[in-house]
């Protein structure tokens, strides 16, 4: 059997995905600059602070070669004040705001690489990978954190208010799908794929015949929501 | 334009095509994973990849036996990142492997009809392993039961009766999308839905909508 | 009734998907289900006969209607005969992936059923014992090859190895006996007695296993 899994990340995949994040670390001993596969690393020399991918960080902390620097946003004040929010307003708190896009058809950047989580990140938005960037943190280096049992309580009070939030929005899922789920986190998606997307093709099953109705008459009216792009990229029947 | 406009060129343009093409090789990757069809073989960037990892590993196999301390902990902050590359990769290939292994039939008029495309279906191992294995499934079937039915039963892709024995995946699952760059008005066929997609956005739809944005980099699975 | 021996298939391949071995081809059935699709295909020859190749459904309605079962039933069972053939070669591929000589393995139970050790060599001769069928045995011996040949492209990623992301890769262990040279993935260290080394799991656990290495947490 190629791959034994189902459709969707496991949770180590979504912590290995979340180590590709940059964070910032002190470095205590020297390193040369390193030609890695994910790109340039630059010379360590403490105690110049670097940005580097969270495995790498984890890797020289366990080799007590760095510190890691909690992003702004993994904070006691920062989360206390996300979570407020959370609680007071039904939808997920905003995510980071984002870069410019690059001009044309540049390649667009997307977590985890986009810079949410090294020491100038912004302090008032939770990134995407917000769950596990914050509990590998708190596993590897909780002497670097002011107070890292804040840190954890808060955490743990953001996924209960969230996770609530998803049990919820349960509720209007349709069979067209057509969610929007702005400010959900990775591991948020991961643990909750299975069960949405089963709700909205379990839906969908069940308004197949009217769909199919509805689909054929459009077509016999000349209308086709696939007109916006290259026929032979949708030709794939 | 706009100062930020002229920062963000010289920022994207400063990032090293190796950090892109991780990018990319991570959404191909998760992508794959995700999608319920199998999507286009990336032969360029695999190509890039997989160029920079045998170099990688050549680098290593020299270097290994090199007892200086110095040159050891190099050693293993890159062999670290080749286990993860090589997991990518493979996770990655293997995916595919599935969705061929689950409709090949279906798959292989697909990869046909991509023959004029930009980027074909399945790399040339692909179809080699797809055609190869479809061969030995034929074969073994005919020897263990088939050839003794009457000849006009003897077809594995025949479509009479209203029935196609060619499986095909379901198109119309739900998946998580991401919104890279503005959609603008999107309609879910067959259903009143409208949705209005913008950058940054997360949605869940079904992936018939929302194959053609992924295809033109406009949208990213999650 | 028709179709009944096709379910029984059809309930064998359920029960083996959820197995972790391969249980014994059901040979018996096979032939019955194939000597059934036979049967109706005959009946649909003599229902047709008379008409000399003028047949004409919407004047014959009764034959049509009979036509149309015997032409149902037949494709049902080969969909059980494929159902069932298939189930059996998803669990073949998947102990191949699974780095599992499938042939050695029935070699070896057959010579423990059997209790004769030495017969090791024969592969079925009387079929006692073993779970496969003659094709089935071949077709492993394909799909081995065909394996092998894909993951001849891409010895570079090690194609059937962990699906599980690397973690901890290196751990910290010390030389607890004098272990000579070893042969790591991508070369040979020497291992003195009480030198520490920060070394992939990997290269090293049957040296643990053995005590010549420790492991410090």
């Amino acid at each position: 059997m190629a791959l034994p899994l189902p459709p969707g990340l496991t949770p180590p995949e979504i912590a290995f995905i979340c180590e590709m994040e940059l964070v910032t670390i002190i470095p205590r001993q020297r390193l040369e600059g390193l030609e890695l596969l994910g790109g340039p690393l630059k010379p360590l020399n403490p105690p110049q602070r670097a940005s580097i991918p969270l495995w790498l960080a984890l890797l020289l902390k366990r080799q007590r070669r760095a510190n890691i620097v909690p992003p702004p946003w993994l904070s006691p004040d920062s989360l206390s004040a996300i979570l407020k929010y959370e609680t007071e307003i039904d939808a997920f708190s905003p995510p980071p705001r984002l870069p410019p896009l690059p001009s044309g058809t540049s390649l667009v950047f997307s977590p985890p690489f986009l810079p949410g989580s090294t020491a100038d990140a912004t302090a008032d938005a939770l990134p995407y990978h917000w769950l596990e960037l914050g509990s590998m943190l708190l596993e590897a280096a909780p002497e670097d954190f002011d107070d890292a049992n804040e840190v954890r309580k808060l955490l743990r009070g953001l996924r209960e208010a969230r996770m609530a939030k998803l049990r919820q929005g349960v509720e209007v899922l349709d069979a067209g799908g057509g969610v929007k789920m702005n400010g959900v986190g990775g591991m948020e998606v991961g643990e909750a794929r299975t069960f949405i997307t089963g709700v909205v093709d379990g839906l969908r099953k069940i308004g197949k015949s009217r769909e199919e109705a509805r689909k054929e008459r459009d077509r016999e009216n000349g209308y086709s929501p696939s007109q916006d792009f290259d026929d032979d990229e949708m030709d794939m029947r | 334009m706009d100062i930020d406009d002229l920062l963000a060129e010289v920022s994207v343009d400063s990032i090293s095509q190796e950090t892109r093409d991780l990018q990319e090789l991570t959404r191909s990757w998760v992508a794959e994973r995700v999608a319920p069809e199998i999507l286009p073989w990336p032969s360029d960037l695999m190509e890039r990849v997989l160029d920079r990892i045998r170099r990688q590993i050549e680098l290593v196999e020299d270097q290994t036996g090199n007892m200086d301390p110095k040159t050891n902990f190099k050693l293993i902050v890159i062999q670290t990142e080749l286990e993860r590359f090589k997991f990518l990769v493979r996770s990655f290939l293997r995916a595919r492997l599935k969705k061929i292994d689950a409709h090949p039939l279906h798959i292989l008029a697909r990869h046909a009809a991509s023959a004029t495309d930009l980027l074909p279906l399945l790399s040339p191992a692909e179809h080699q392993y797809l055609t190869s294995h479809q061969a030995l499934l034929t074969s073994h079937y005919a020897s263990s039961f088939l050839s003794q039915f009457p000849a006009s039963l003897q077809r594995m892709d025949d479509t009479t009766g209203g029935i196609s024995m060619v499986d095909k995946p379901d198109e119309d699952a739900a998946v998580f999308v991401r919104v890279l760059r503005d959609v603008g008005e999107v309609a879910v066929e067959g259903t009143d839905k409208r949705l209005e997609m913008k950058r940054g956005d997360v949605w869940v739809v079904r992936w018939s909508t929302m194959r053609g944005w992924v295809a033109s980099g406009d949208l990213e699975l999650i | 009734m028709y179709g009944e021996i096709g379910n029984k298939l059809v309930q064998h391949a359920k029960r083996t998907q959820s197995l972790a071995h391969l249980p014994p081809y059901q040979t018996e059935l096979v032939r019955a289900v194939t000597r059934e699709v036979r049967d109706l295909d005959k009946d649909v020859g003599t229902i047709l006969e008379p008409f000399a190749g003028s047949f004409d459904p919407s004047t014959e309605p009764a034959a049509a209607c009979a036509l149309l079962v015997n032409h149902l039933c037949m494709r049902r069972n080969k969909r059980c005969l494929l159902a069932y053939h298939r189930t059996r070669t998803d669990k073949l591929e998947e102990m191949c992936w699974g780095g599992i000589d499938v042939l050695e393995r029935q070699q070896e139970q057959q010579a423990n059923k059997t209790g004769i050790s030495d017969d090791v060599g024969k592969i079925g001769a009387d079929g006692a014992g073993s779970s496969l069928s003659p094709e089935e045995e071949e077709y492993v011996r394909q799909y081995s090859d065909l394996l092998a040949a894909y993951k001849g492209q891409w010895t570079d990623i090690d194609l059937t190895g962990s699906l599980e992301p690397p973690k901890d890769l290196f751990i910290d262990v010390r030389v607890l006996k004098d272990a000579g040279e070893i042969q790591t993935e991508y070369g040979a260290i020497t291992l003195t007695k009480n030198s520490q080394f920060y070394v992939r799991q990997g290269d090293v656990e049957l040296l643990i296993a053995q005590g010549y290495l420790q492991r410090l947490s």
